[in-house]
Parts: structure tokens; C-alpha cells; sequence
């Protein structure tokens, strides 16, 4: 039992990193919140959806069309609602926030018309499919959402450290200016993240979609939300905080269900995040730093 | 002859773009000091439970329960205000996304008090409140020619006519004193503002309670209006819509999100087509606003552009929400 | 004495932008601080107005400690100051700017100020009055009703001490008011210093502009890499060759970039 929450919990929780990784990346490079990308997960998940059970092809092939629809999306979000506030004189900090507000607004009722507003099923070839180790059950389905998390986690991180495309994108994370300067080419840094962390969004997407068995439109607000929760948890921009937050979510959310009273279950996110940003504003993980003045 | 005049259901719209009026005014107040909140669904929802419960459960007087209601939702807002004062611009906004979806979550669970996700049924109504009072004092609508619905939707109308016109009042002189221009210079440049010796904790607090006890007192008017409530009257979306009135319309100027709450409220009874697309064209509305027009439609500029003609009657009103003087 | 500060060290992750500065400024003079660039001149005034705490060190004013205090109460206690890179408030016309900087010396809150009361239309009335007669002295009272972000340079930067003055101080700190300033505008704010010298407040000044210091002050501290180098009378630190160095040193670098 103990053993089987465990499991449930790390799953969670993985997947949790995945579209906290989403957030990180944008924050990193842009210092703005996205508040765009839980819709854009939504749409990776209803991509899932229609390419598996209403088109009866394979499961990769629902992930490359999630890809590919959730990059057009993130493409569109920072061609429409980030580069027009770029580098314009005297806009608000809060700007970038409030338009991509209105893309989560936007897309959570675009869904609505496409896909209806009801949960959809998503149902995988292999969604019974488990093996039994002793007292404990594990699903297949479990075993992918582990695997795939992981392995997005060591690429981005690979990709981050050791391409010429992450240097650039982290020189932009250290100081856009500077690394403008430095000859990088920032506004294709910006959009490569933006495409990128979308794309790592509809894959999040369908990951939910498997786990949960169910798709709605509402979910990207809910599954955003956590998100948020843990970028906040393990500190703005810092990925190592993300994964740490979101396996702690994921965790403390599961146990929750199972033995306490699992209506609350989407407060705990939400309760961090007040917690923290009482007693520790920078995350858990985070460093405080000063701003200048004078 | 007045009855042929007056129709129920214009004098309802109107009702409800005069509570929208509120909300908008109420996160104007919070944007005014440079916050943004995503929490305005939450107070309001705070006080229209506040208030059903109270009238229902423990028969307070209508008017009581929306007092209580109000001022204690503006209380939570000092709560929360607090630590959200610590927050950069970004925190705050999740922060209050956040309280508003614990708030929703709480009322959906604690079914003991709220009903959960079915809602409170059975209000006591504003208008037939004010129906049974006045007949009690020995009137009937019948004595001014009118039908009992006809009354009722015009005795609402006026009180929130009333209401409104006094919220409106109350901020328009508020941003014309000391403490309308604190909020305008933290707007502007925060620590300018503190070094100038600008008490920054007190006014940001100020502006935030201030924010939610206008919306829980929209909230607990709403409870009264419609005489049902339930946790989805007051998710995201409606977060949003309060936003978007103050954006759209503008947050420089009271007049903005006033201007902002009529129009928005106003279209979807023209246009069908607005109507069911409502909230896609207020997702594309942010994001052009934001590019093209980030103070909203309405700024400072526009509102002395309109009252130029009579510009050299009124000297020396010193603020910043209403410009009038110059 | 007006201000005393007591070894006062900053560092800020790593960067060690003050180190043991020591100095104290008396009633009703004018005190130059210079040094080169990044020296840590803003620094302390960020120190003295509580924008930043120190990390070792104290301050007093008036006899009393500042420790702890936060920075509108340090303006309350009488000490204000402008920016170096200037943080008017853009959208606010010039005289609300002003009324602006008046506002710890007022005391209507949110109901005295809603319905007006006697005592409130009086005191908006004075701060109208004081604002105007701020502005006089500074020298804008024709751009009352101008918003501030259309002013000049020069008029931007008298504006920023028009705001400070509002709040009544005791003690004027200038960030380098005479910077991006022409040969007219410089020489008309040494009129507007000794103006407001005249008017019993102390000044601690920053500025590059070296002829202005020397003209207007009566003793300069100055700083190299967080820490004091030189103190003393003008001709004194004209004279002093590490002072000397310290800038020719810049100067050397300066031409080679
Ligand atoms: N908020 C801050 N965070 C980190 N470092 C800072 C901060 N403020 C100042 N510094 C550093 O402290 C040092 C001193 O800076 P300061 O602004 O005090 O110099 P200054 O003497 O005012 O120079 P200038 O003449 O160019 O205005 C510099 O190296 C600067 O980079
Ligand atoms: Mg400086």
C-alpha cells in the first residue's frame, strides 16, 4: 500500500515537473510568467485524445502532433502576446501577464467550441496493463509517465548544458542585454523557448491525459495552477527547484487523497504557495537577490 | 403610463452592469496601487457567502448581512494583503489566482455550511425585500400604477443606482487628496514613493482591502440579486471579467472601468454572436490592449480632453483619478 | 553635528562597494562627496536613506540612531534625497510631484479626506501653497500643470529637488544634480543650492563636475573603491596626490577604451 502510493505519488509528481519545466524555461529567458501555458497543455492533451481515440492511431503518433500543434500555439503566443510589449517604453511589468491571461482565456473557450465542455476519456491500448510485485501493483501506463518525465528532464538539462542552442539560451537567462551584446541572437532565443516549453507542455499533456483518463478544458487552469505552485515552491527560473517542487507536490497530494480527505487535494498546491511566499519568497530552492537602486 | 414605460428586464441588465460597475471600480482601487489581483472572484464570493448565510441561517436583516459581509471580506483582504505585500508584481497575481481557487475549493467542500458545489438556493431578495418593507408600511405598487414585478426591478435599480453613484463619490474624492496621490506615485515608482516618505506597507494594504471589501460587498449584492449562488459563479472566469473591465476600460481614471463595465456588459445584449463567443473576445481584447493601449481605452488624457470646454470654472483639485481641474 | 556615519561597510555578494567609511556633516554646510565612478557614492546615500541596510556600521542624524528605520521614516525624521538617474513621477504633473513629496508632513486620512472636513480643505489648501512656493524657488512655477516626463533634462532634475525640498528636511542629499546639465543650467543650480542653503538646510552633495564642487562646498569626503581616501577643504583635496591618482587613474583608462 505504502509502497503503491509511493508510486502514484513519484508519477504525479513527474508529470508535475513536466509542466512546471514549461513554466521555468519562459521565466528563465523572459522573467515573465506565462500564464498561456496551461491552456496550451490542455490542447496537448485533447490532441492526444483525437489522434488516439477518435483517429485510432498509435500513442507516438499523438505525441508528435501534440508537439507540433502545442509549438504552433507557443509560437503564435509569443509572436502576439510577448513581442509587441518587448523593449516598448514605459509598459508595466504586469503587462506580459495580464495578455497572456487573456491567451489562457482565449484558448480555455477555444476548447470549449472544438472539444465540448464535458470530460473526454483517454483511453490507451495498454491502460489495464500492469504487473504485480509481491503486494504491489504497478500500471504500465505509470511506467511510461516515469520514463518519458525523466528522460525530458535529463534532456532539457543536456540540452541546456551542452548545446550551442542552450548556451545561448542560458546567456539569455543570465542577462538578455548582455547577451545581445555577446552577438546571440535573442529574439530567436526567445521564441525557440517559448516553442519549446510549449511543446514540453502538450507533452505534459498527454501524460495527464493517460494518468487521469480524462481531458477537459479546465484542466489547463487546475494542472497551470500547480505549476505555478511549484515554480514558486522551488524558486522562479531555477529548473533543479521545478523538479524538486513538482515531485513534492505530487507526493504530498497523493498521500493526501489516501489518507486524508482528498476534496483538498487541489488546495495543497495552493496553500504552498501562500506558505512560501510567506516564510521563504524565493522558494525553496532559490537564492535571494537584490535589486538595484539609486 | 409609467407602466407602459418601465421594463423588467432592461431595469435587470441594468441592475447587473450597475454591479459590474462596482467590481470594476474595486480592482481599479487594487490596480491603482501597481497590484494586481486575480483574487476578486474570491472576496466576492467571500461575501456573497457571507451574507446568503448569515440572512438565511441566522435571519439577519438583509441590510446587516451585506454590512457584515463586506467588511469582513475586506478584512480577509488585509490578511492576505499582507504577506502578499512582500510579493514583486508576478508573485502577487499567483498568489491571489491561487487564494481564489482555495477559496472556491473550501466552499465546494465545507458542505455543511455552503451546500457545496449545488449551491445555496432560496436568498432573501433585494426587491421583494424592499416589496414586503414597503408594504408593510402600508404601500402598494398598484397606488403608482405599476405591476409588482415593474416595482420590484425599478426599487432594485434605484438602490443599486443609489449605491453606485455613492462607491463613485467615495473614490473620486479619496484619489483627490493625499491619499489618491499615494497611490498614484507607488503606481508609479514605488521606491521614489518610500523615499519621499510615502508609507508604502500602509497604502498598498489600504488599497488592497479597500479592493476586496468592494468586491465582497458586490459579492454579498449579487447573493441578493439573483437569490442563488454557487461556487462557479466565482472561478477564473470571473476573475477575468473583473480584470478585464479595469483593462479594457482603463485603470488610470475612475471613468475607465466604469466606461469598461457599461460597454462590456452592454455588448452582449446587442450582439448574439458576442454573447456566446464572450469570453474568446475577451481573451483577444487583453492581449490588444496590452499591445496598442495598455492604459485602456479611457486615460487621464481623453477625460480632460472631454471636460476641456468648461476648463478654466474649477481651480486647484489636486489628485490623480479625476483630473478636472487645470 | 547633523549626520554621523560610523564605519559604514556594504557589500553586495561579493562586491565589496563600501569598507569602513567614516565622516560627519555639520549644521548648515554644504559637503561634497566624490569619487570616480563606482567608487560607492550612491551606495551611501542608499545607506543613509535606508533604501538598503548596511552590513556593518551605523548612522546617526540629530543625535539619534537610524538603525532600523525604513526609508519614509527616515524622510519623516528629515532627510531627503533626489536620484541620480531621475525617478520623477513621469505621469504626475510637475506641482502633484511636489505635493507629492509633501505628504509625510500631512496627516488627513481616508474619511477626512472623503468628506472634506474643515481640516483637510485647510491643509490641501497649504500644501497647494507650499507646493507653489517650492516651485518658485526651484524655479518652474510656470510648468505646475505640466506632466512631469515633458519637462527638460535640466527642469527634471530641479524638479527632482523640488520634490525632496517638499518634505521639509533637514538634510538634502543630491545625487549628481548638475549631470547632463549645460554651462547655464549648472550655473543656475549653484544659485538654487545656496539658495536653499539659505533656507537652513544641510546639503550632501554628489557631482562630478568638478568646478561646481569646488565653488560650493565647503568640505569634501572623497571615496575610491568603497573607501575614504581624502577629507578636507577644497583646495586641500585638489592638492592631495592620492586623490590626484585616483582620478588620473580613470582618466588613463578612460582613454584607452
Ligand atoms: N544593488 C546593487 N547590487 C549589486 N551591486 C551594486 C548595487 N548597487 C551598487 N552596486 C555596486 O557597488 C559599487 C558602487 O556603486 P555606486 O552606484 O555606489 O557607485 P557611484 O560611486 O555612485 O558611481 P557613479 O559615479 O557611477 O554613480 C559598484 O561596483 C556597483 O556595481
Ligand atoms: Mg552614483
Amino acid at each position: 500500500m505504502l509502497i503503491e502510493q509511493l508510486i502514484n505519488g513519484l508519477t504525479l509528481g513527474s508529470i508535475y515537473v513536466v509542466v512546471a519545466l514549461g513554466y521555468t524555461l519562459v521565466f528563465g529567458v523572459l522573467n515573465i510568467v506565462n500564464m498561456g501555458h496551461g491552456e496550451i497543455f490542455m490542447f496537448g492533451a485533447f490532441m492526444g485524445v483525437i489522434v488516439t481515440n477518435s483517429l485510432g492511431l498509435p500513442l507516438y503518433v499523438a505525441f508528435l502532433v501534440a508537439i507540433i500543434v502545442t509549438g504552433i500555439l507557443g509560437y503564435f503566443l509569443e509572436r502576439f502576446a510577448l513581442r509587441p510589449l518587448r523593449g516598448k517604453e514605459g509598459v508595466s511589468h504586469l503587462a506580459p501577464l495580464i495578455s497572456t491571461i487573456g491567451v489562457s482565456i482565449f484558448l480555455e473557450n477555444a476548447a470549449h467550441h472544438f472539444f465540448g465542455a464535458g470530460n473526454q476519456p483517454f483511453r490507451t491500448s495498454f491502460s489495464e496493463l500492469n504487473i504485480t510485485i509481491g503486494s504491489t501493483t504497478v500500471y504500465y501506463v505509470q511506467i511510461l509517465i516515469f520514463v518519458i518525465a525523466i528522460l525530458l528532464m535529463f534532456g532539457l538539462t543536456f540540452w541546456l548544458s551542452k548545446t550551442k542552442a542552450g548556451k545561448a539560451l542560458r546567456a539569455s537567462a543570465e542577462n538578455l542585454a548582455v547577451a545581445s551584446l555577446l552577438g546571440v541572437n535573442t529574439k530567436r532565443v526567445i521564441t525557440q523557448t517559448v516553442i519549446i516549453a510549449s511543446a514540453m507542455g502538450g507533452i505534459a499533456g498527454i501524460l495527464v491525459g493517460i494518468a487521469f483518463n480524462s481531458v477537459n478544458p479546465q484542466m489547463g487552469l487546475s494542472f497551470g495552477l500547480k505549476g505555478l505552485a511549484i515554480i514558486i515552491l522551488g524558486g522562479l527560473g531555477n529548473v533543479r527547484g521545478a523538479m524538486a517542487g513538482g515531485l513534492i507536490l505530487g507526493l504530498s497530494e497523493t498521500f493526501l487523497v489516501a489518507y486524508g480527505n482528498s476534496g483538498y487535494r487541489d488546495a495543497i498546491a495552493f496553500i504552498a504557495i501562500i506558505v512560501i511566499l510567506i516564510v521563504r519568497p524565493q522558494g525553496l530552492f532559490g537564492t535571494s537577490t537584490s535589486k538595484s537602486k539609486g | 403610463m409609467l407602466s407602459e414605460l418601465i421594463n423588467p428586464y432592461y431595469l435587470q441588465v441594468a441592475t447587473f452592469i450597475l454591479l459590474n460597475i462596482i467590481l470594476g471600480v474595486s480592482i481599479y482601487i487594487t490596480l491603482g496601487t501597481g497590484q494586481l489581483s486575480l483574487g476578486h472572484a474570491g472576496f466576492m464570493s467571500i461575501g456573497a457567502y457571507t451574507s446568503a448565510i448569515l440572512t438565511l441561517n441566522y435571519n439577519v436583516p438583509l441590510v446587516i448581512g451585506i454590512i457584515i459581509a463586506a467588511v469582513f471580506t475586506g478584512f480577509i483582504g488585509v490578511l492576505i494583503g499582507f504577506p502578499a505585500l512582500r510579493l514583486q508584481g508576478v508573485y502577487l497575481a499567483i498568489a491571489t489566482l491561487g487564494f481564489g481557487e482555495v477559496i472556491r475549493v473550501l466552499f465546494i467542500n465545507w458542505e455543511g455550511l455552503t451546500n457545496g458545489a449545488i449551491g445555496i438556493r432560496g436568498i432573501p431578495h433585494l426587491g421583494r425585500e424592499i416589496l414586503s418593507f414597503s408594504e408593510s408600511l402600508g404601500f402598494s405598487p398598484g397606488m403608482i400604477g405599476l405591476k409588482n414585478n415593474q416595482f420590484v426591478s425599478l426599487a432594485v435599480f434605484l438602490v443599486l443606482l443609489i449605491i453606485s453613484i455613492g462607491v463613485i463619490w467615495f473614490f473620486i474624492r479619496q484619489s483627490n487628496s493625499r491619499i489618491g496621490r499615494a497611490f498614484a506615485s507607488i503606481k508609479m515608482d514605488e521606491e521614489a514613493s518610500e523615499a519621499m516618505g510615502i508609507n508604502i506597507t500602509y497604502y498598498k494594504i489600504l488599497a488592497f482591502g479597500q479592493g476586496a471589501l468592494l468586491a465582497g460587498f458586490a459579492g454579498a449584492l449579487y447573493a441578493h440579486l439573483t437569490a442563488y449562488i454557487s461556487p462557479s459563479d466565482f472561478g477564473y472566469h470571473r476573475a477575468v471579467e473583473i480584470l478585464i473591465f479595469a483593462i479594457f476600460g482603463g485603470s488610470e481614471v475612475i471613468w475607465g472601468p466604469i466606461f469598461g463595465a457599461i460597454f462590456l456588459s452592454t455588448m452582449p445584449e446587442f450582439l448574439r454572436v458576442i454573447s456566446e463567443y464572450r469570453f474568446m473576445i475577451y481573451g483577444a481584447l487583453l492581449v490588444l490592449m496590452m499591445a496598442f493601449r495598455p492604459q485602456g481605452l479611457i486615460d487621464t488624457n481623453v477625460v480632460n480632453w472631454i471636460k476641456r470646454p468648461r476648463l478654466k470654472k474649477k481651480e486647484g483639485k489636486h489628485g490623480t483619478g479625476n483630473k478636472k481641474d487645470k | 553635528m547633523v549626520l554621523e556615519i560610523k564605519k559604514i561597510s556594504k557589500n553586495f555578494g561579493g562586491i565589496q562597494a563600501l569598507t569602513d567609511v567614516s565622516f560627519s556633516i555639520e549644521q548648515g554646510e554644504v559637503l561634497g562627496l566624490i569619487g570616480p565612478n563606482g567608487a560607492g557614492k550612491t551606495t551611501m546615500f542608499n545607506m543613509i536613506t535606508a533604501m538598503f541596510p548596511p552590513s556593518s556600521g551605523e548612522i546617526g542624524f540629530l543625535g539619534q540612531s537610524l538603525s532600523g528605520l525604513k526609508p519614509h521614516e527616515i524622510t519623516k525624521r528629515g532627510i531627503c534625497r533626489t536620484f541620480q538617474n531621475i525617478r520623477l513621477f513621469s505621469e504626475l504633473t510637475v506641482r502633484e510631484n511636489v505635493m507629492v513629496g509633501n505628504h509625510c508632513r500631512l496627516t488627513t486620512g481616508v474619511l477626512q479626506s472623503v468628506f472634506r472636513t474643515k481640516y483637510q480643505k485647510q491643509e490641501e489648501e497649504n500644501v497647494l501653497r507650499n507646493s507653489d512656493e517650492i516651485l518658485e524657488i526651484v524655479g518652474l512655477s510656470e510648468f505646475g500643470q505640466t506632466i512631469a516626463k515633458n519637462l527638460s533634462y535640466g527642469q527634471q532634475r530641479r524638479l527632482e529637488i523640488a520634490r525632496a525640498l517638499a518634505s521639509r528636511p533637514q538634510l538634502l542629499l543630491l545625487d549628481e544634480p548638475a549631470a547632463g546639465m549645460n554651462e547655464k543650467e549648472t550655473n543656475d543650480l549653484f544659485d538654487l543650492i545656496k539658495k536653499i542653503q539659505a533656507l537652513n538646510i544641510t546639503i550632501l552633495l554628489i557631482e562630478h563636475d568638478m568646478p561646481l564642487v569646488m565653488r560650493i562646498c565647503s568640505r569634501i569626503v572623497v571615496l575610491n573603491f568603497g573607501k575614504k581616501i581624502a577629507e578636507g577643504t577644497p583646495s586641500s583635496i585638489q592638492n592631495n596626490k592620492e586623490v590626484i591618482e585616483a582620478y588620473l587613474g580613470v582618466e588613463e583608462e578612460d582613454e584607452l577604451a
